[in-house]
């Protein structure tokens, strides 16, 4: 299975990192942002919010690598959570059980105040 | 230096032609060393030999037809001094000519005042003195005086012979010697030409032979099917670009290699998964299930398994995450958690929860399946359904006026492999005669057109209810076809749609 890059935005705000893709985030695709999430907790980050503002479509390879990165921050000591309005994921986070005790909230702002302490 | 194998050859064969030219030039040089030499020798050493002999030769002459003329009063004996003086003189000239140097000039410059002396004396007193008729008075000045010049000039000729005698020896002394170093360097350059054309025509060769042979070698390893060896050629021509292409198919033909292997290992993955799926599926009276299945790839991550447990059918479709053997993986520890809980004769409860455990066991938090269960009781016509994190299920219900089409939107639980717990919430629908119940999974929803749109849930109601009409197996294989016409073709996900049917009375 070829491996494709996607374009991953990373931005500092406030006491948090916010990672933003670009594009379908699907099996093609995903390790990119699973290297991204990698990456910042080698680096001392903990509490990030992944934006999928930008990300028309996620399969559940994109799903499976956002739980990843939940449960990898929260072993480091932090927290994941997403920003999001897209209904589609939105619904793919209700039916699997993602949503539950995960911050899910339309801004990046809103998202990081759902951070577990 | 990079250079072709042509520019070699044609460098190589051109220093040979370069040096043959050398030699021949080298040749020709030497041969006008030694023709300069003999002809110093000829043209200038033997000719002054010559000059003094005769001058002396003359002298004599001259004395003795003095001497003859003296004693016979002959006149012819007079002209022949007078022609003999004009001999020596000429002679002189013909020495002073050649620019004599250094010894040699003062030795030829006191021949010369001597002979002037004795000619001098001859005119001035002998011939004087015998016209006089004083011949004895004559006879005695050139037996004194005469002689005396004569032997001077004897003693002078005879110390320019030897001038001329060394300069021709030192000419044959310089002759030998250059004939030694044509000799010499003939030999050298002849060697040398030769040694150059040997190694051109030895070396070259074999370096290429070698270098060949190192290709003919990795070439029959390759035949072996060993694709690891290195081939190191600098040679900077063709042979050296060629064995940089030879290394770099070995790691090509390797990759080829890994992926036969890999396809191998998928159609094995695909026989194990093949074998897993339900060759026989269970029927209930008054209630069938149809599976349909498409694989975008040799292995995926969809599965389903269908049970008769009394007059009811218990039926599982799951979708692991993902794609590919980790999919398939997935989907085996699940199949075979729940095939083994069943086999116990366990509920659905313990089954989700079992196969929950077994997949976070087995499968780190990045992974999950989701599973929908569902029973159909066709004598209470009752369904009853557990959602792990699925799609929910559609229901076709016949009408007076054509099919309605619905989703169940029932309770869902959480997606397994990803939380200790769950859930256990239970979905319920009553059922009537000729109603389906499809279960799908993601692959239906998610099939993108050229554009990448969404095939989506919408479209799938509408086509499932425009397809209601057909037979189940062939609205299965109808709906599997509007999803590959919308993909154009290029389905990336599974495909499996299970259709529960209650048969109508």
């Amino acid at each position: 299975m070829s491996q494709q890059k996607i374009d991953i935005d990373i931005a500092q705000q406030g006491d948090f990192k916010v990672i933003k893709p670009t594009g379908d985030l699907d099996v093609y695709t995903v390790g990119s942002l699973r290297d991204a999430i990698g990456q910042m907790i080698e680096d001392g980050t903990t509490r990030v919010v992944v934006d999928l503002d930008a990300v028309p479509f996620m399969d559940s390879s994109g799903l499976g690598a956002l739980m990843g990165g939940v449960r990898r921050l929260r072993e480091a000591g932090g927290d994941l959570a997403i920003a999001c309005t897209r209904e589609q994921h939105l619904k793919l986070f209700t039916i699997t059980g993602f949503g539950e005790g995960v911050s899910i909230a339309p801004t990046v702002e809103e998202a990081a105040t759902g951070f577990r302490s | 230096m990079r250079l072709s194998l042509r520019q070699k050859l044609v460098g190589g064969f051109g220093t040979l032609l370069v040096l043959i030219v050398l030699l021949g030039w080298v040749t020709l040089s030497l041969f006008g060393s030694l023709r300069t030499v003999q002809r110093r020798v000829f043209d200038t050493a033997l000719p002054r030999l010559v000059a003094v002999d005769e001058i002396i030769r003359s002298f004599t002459a001259q004395s003795a037809a003095i001497r003859g003329y003296l004693i016979s009063t002959d006149v012819s004996l007079l002209e022949q001094y007078r022609t003999e003086v004009e001999t020596a003189i000429e002679f002189e000239a013909l020495l002073l000519e050649r620019d004599p140097r250094g010894n040699e000039r003062e030795l030829l410059e006191n021949l010369i005042e001597a002979g002037e002396e004795f000619q001098d004396l001859i005119d001035t007193d002998v011939l004087p003195l015998a016209e006089q008729g004083q011949r004895s008075q004559a006879f005695r000045v050139l037996g004194q005086e005469g002689n005396v010049l004569i032997s001077r000039i004897e003693l002078l000729g005879e110390q320019l012979r030897l001038v001329q005698d060394r300069v021709v020896a030192d000419a044959e002394n310089t002759l030998r010697s250059r004939q030694s170093q044509v000799l010499l360097t003939l030999a050298l350059v002849i060697v040398g030409t030769f040694t150059a054309g040997l190694l051109l025509a030895i070396l070259l060769p074999r370096r290429l032979a070698r270098n060949l042979d190192a290709l003919v070698r990795a070439a029959r390893g390759i035949e072996r099917g060993d694709f690891n060896q290195r081939i190191e050629i600098h040679s900077g021509d063709e042979v050296e670009e060629l064995a940089v292409r030879f290394n770099a198919m070995q790691r090509g033909l390797k990759r080829l290699q890994q992926l036969a292997l890999q396809d191998r290992e998928l159609e094995i993955a695909a026989t194990i998964q093949r074998n897993l799926l339900q060759r026989s599926i269970p029927e209930s009276e008054g209630l069938h299930v149809v599976p349909i299945q498409r694989q975008a790839n040799l292995v995926g991550g969809d599965w389903y398994d269908i049970e008769r447990s009394g007059r009811c059918l218990s039926v599982i479709i799951g979708d692991a995450s993902g794609k590919g053997i980790a999919a398939a993986l997935m989907a085996t520890v699940t199949l075979s958690s729940i095939r083994a809980e069943r086999g116990m004769g366990a509920g659905p409860k313990r089954i989700i929860d079992r196969a929950n455990k077994a997949l976070l066991d087995a499968t780190e938090s990045d992974s999950f399946t989701t599973v929908l269960l569902v029973n159909v009781d066709p004598e209470s016509r009752v369904a009853r359904w557990f959602n792990m994190g699925h799609h929910a299920p559609f229901l076709l219900r016949p009408r007076v006026d054509g099919v309605e089409g619905t989703y169940l939107e029932g309770p869902s639980n959480r997606a397994l492999g990803w939380f200790e717990d769950p859930g256990h919430e239970e979905g319920v629908v009553e059922l009537q005669p000729g109603d389906r119940i499809v279960l799908f999974t993601d692959g239906f929803l998610e099939a993108k057109d050229p554009d990448g749109q969404l095939f989506g849930e919408d479209r799938l109601a509408e086509a499932l209810v425009k397809l209601a009409p057909l037979d189940a197996a062939n609205l299965g294989e109808q709906m599997v076809g509007e999803v590959e016409r919308f993909a154009a073709g290029k389905l990336d996900d599974d495909l499996t749609m299970l259709i529960v049917e209650l048969e109508a009375p």
